[in-house]
């Protein structure tokens, strides 16, 4: 489904990504952790070409997409993404920002494009907030109307950054609900998060970043409870406290 | 609701004070001769026929300088790293020896063309826009009108065309350092979403981006086309029949009083309307959470709409 080789990155002068390789298969669920600074949120921006890998390849079932051949606004459409900080569309209404890329994007008509935005809405328990704007909504609804956003590209794998460090802890449970239901109908996602919960629960693989490259990766219970290398156990030990 | 009946009775106990003060004054100057209403009837068709002119110069500079300011903004807003951070860079970058050398030459060096030109358009832009605020109106005029009375000479309406030119350029000029802030004010992450969304580069502009900035710039742009229809007066000193062409011909003949006091009415009207109209658009459009309205949305009540 999703595979990468040997990704290198650098930003200037500092080295993000040193050569991970990363194979996610349909419907599995790969929860990244690792230390501010370690190359989680790059690892998600090389998958969708938000960021261009330096060196390596980034294939997207089975086709290799980081080469000018392929218009990464396609790639873009193949694999969703979703936000720390939301970044719903300010000047649009939660219907209109589910709607936008159906519309603009994928040339949908807008009775087509409303009648699947509204059905993704209630999805996510936001039938009634179709006419809000973000200003107007909560954090955690804002996240899952980032959520619908997503979901109505009908992309074949979601990634999210961090999708519920910016929220207040009040709403971290409707978003990780939502995710839940998400990955339990076989959404294929790769979830940079520290919300252990969620990884022990939901996650098939959690993988450990560190100074951009994968220190280790495993089932969650063996990583957390046995984890091999020293930087994981003293990672797991401070965020488990 | 006190609030909002302080704030009318304020202004017409500015708008009586400004009135008396008006009356005062001509009182002193005209004494009891008053103003030759007969007269300025008999002027008041050819007077707005002129202020249409001079809305059409206004508004025809000012379209096409929306255009060039959008276009100077976008390509100043986009962001360049000088040559000098590229070359540190690559020197840490080589040293730590990570993947293969010939790779990140060739990377290396693309990067150094690429940014170069990206950084001098920039700085091309950053110079035209400085240019266009830091020498007068009048001299661009001058030099417009100049260049086609020596170099265009056949050319119909030469002086009209020569305001009409120099006037979209600088207000291009403005323009660009409007939009420039505009477009930058808008949250580096909505393009970013937009982009992981599947929209082009364009489309993000044309869809996420641009209406935003639109409603955030819409004042400093109405303030840009009343400074640009004042500006317009200018145009008289090299004949174009506008407004203030009028106006000093009927000063001359010695009804100076009743020629200004008409163009002032004239242009008043002209900005005043103005003003209205976008208020009411800026209303339409309001969205909450964005603009200056932002911090108004919540709590507070809005004392004037």
């Amino acid at each position: 489904m999703i595979r990468i080789e040997d990704i290198h990155k650098h930003f200037g002068a500092l080295h993000v990504l040193r050569g991970v390789s990363l194979e996610v298969t349909r419907g599995e669920v790969v929860v990244v952790v690792g230390p501010s600074g370690s190359g989680k949120s790059t690892l998600l921006r090389c998958i969708n070409l938000l960021v261009e890998p330096d060196e390596g390849r980034v294939f997207i079932d089975g086709v290799h997409v980081n080469t000018p051949a392929i218009r990464p606004e396609w790639v873009r459409q193949q694999v969703g993404m979703v936000f720390q900080s939301f970044n719903l569309f300010t000047h649009l209404t939660a219907l209109q920002n589910v709607t936008v890329g159906l519309i603009r994007v994928k040339d949908e008509s807008k009775d087509a494009a409303e009648a699947k935005g509204k059905e993704l809405l209630a999805r996510v328990g936001l039938a009634a907030k179709e006419n809000a704007y973000p200003a107007e909504l909560s954090g955690g609804q804002q996240q899952r109307v980032a959520i619908a956003r997503a979901l109505a590209m009908d992309p074949k794998a979601i990634l999210f950054d961090e999708p519920t460090s910016a929220l207040d802890p009040e709403y971290i449970r409707e978003v990780l609900d939502v995710m839940t239901a998400l990955a339990r109908d076989g959404m294929t996602m790769i979830v940079v998060s520290h919300e252990m919960g969620f990884a022990k629960s939901v996650a098939t693989r959690l993988i450990f970043l560190d100074e951009g490259k994968i220190v280790e990766e495993g089932v969650p219970e063996e990583v957390f409870v046995h984890p091999k290398h020293e930087r994981t156990r003293a990672f797991v030990s401070k965020i488990l406290r | 609701m006190r609030r909002v009946n302080l704030d009318r009775i304020e202004t017409i106990l500015a708008v009586v004070v400004i009135i008396g003060v008006l009356a005062l004054l001509g009182k002193i100057l005209l004494g009891d001769r008053g103003l030759d209403v007969n007269y300025m009837q008999g002027i008041v068709g050819v007077f707005l026929q002129a202020a249409v002119l001079s809305v059409y110069i206004t508004s025809m500079s000012f379209a096409i300088g929306i255009g060039i300011g959008f276009l100077v903004g976008w390509l100043r807003s986009m962001r360049t790293v000088p040559v000098g951070h590229l070359v540190r860079d690559f020197r840490i970058a080589a040293k730590e020896e990570s993947g293969s050398a010939a790779i990140r030459n060739i990377l290396f060096s693309l990067t150094l063309v690429w940014s170069g030109f990206k950084h001098a358009v920039r700085r091309i832009m950053d110079g035209y826009v400085e240019l266009m605020r830091g020498t007068p109106l009048f001299v661009q005029i001058f030099f417009v009108w100049s260049v086609l009375l020596v170099y265009f000479t056949k050319i119909p309406q030469r002086d009209f065309i020569a305001v009409l030119v120099a006037m979209t350029i600088n207000t291009g000029g403005y323009q660009g350092e409007i939009f420039r802030g505009g477009l930058q004010t808008v949250h580096s992450g909505q393009v970013e979403a937009a982009r992981a969304l599947g929209l082009s580069r364009w489309g993000a502009m044309r869809y996420v981006v641009l209406p935003q900035a639109l409603r955030l710039i819409t004042p400093p742009l109405t303030n840009e086309y009343i400074g640009l229809l004042k500006a317009s007066s200018l145009a008289f000193y090299f004949g174009v029949r506008e407004l203030t062409y009028y106006t000093k011909q009927e000063a001359f003949s010695g009804r100076n009083f009743e020629a200004f006091v008409l163009a002032s009415v004239l242009y008043l009207a002209i900005t005043f309307t103005l003003a209205k109209i976008v208020q009411r658009v800026e209303t339409r459009y309001r969205i909450p959470g964005l603009g200056i309205q932002a911090a108004l949305t919540r709590g507070v009540r809005r004392t004037r709409m």
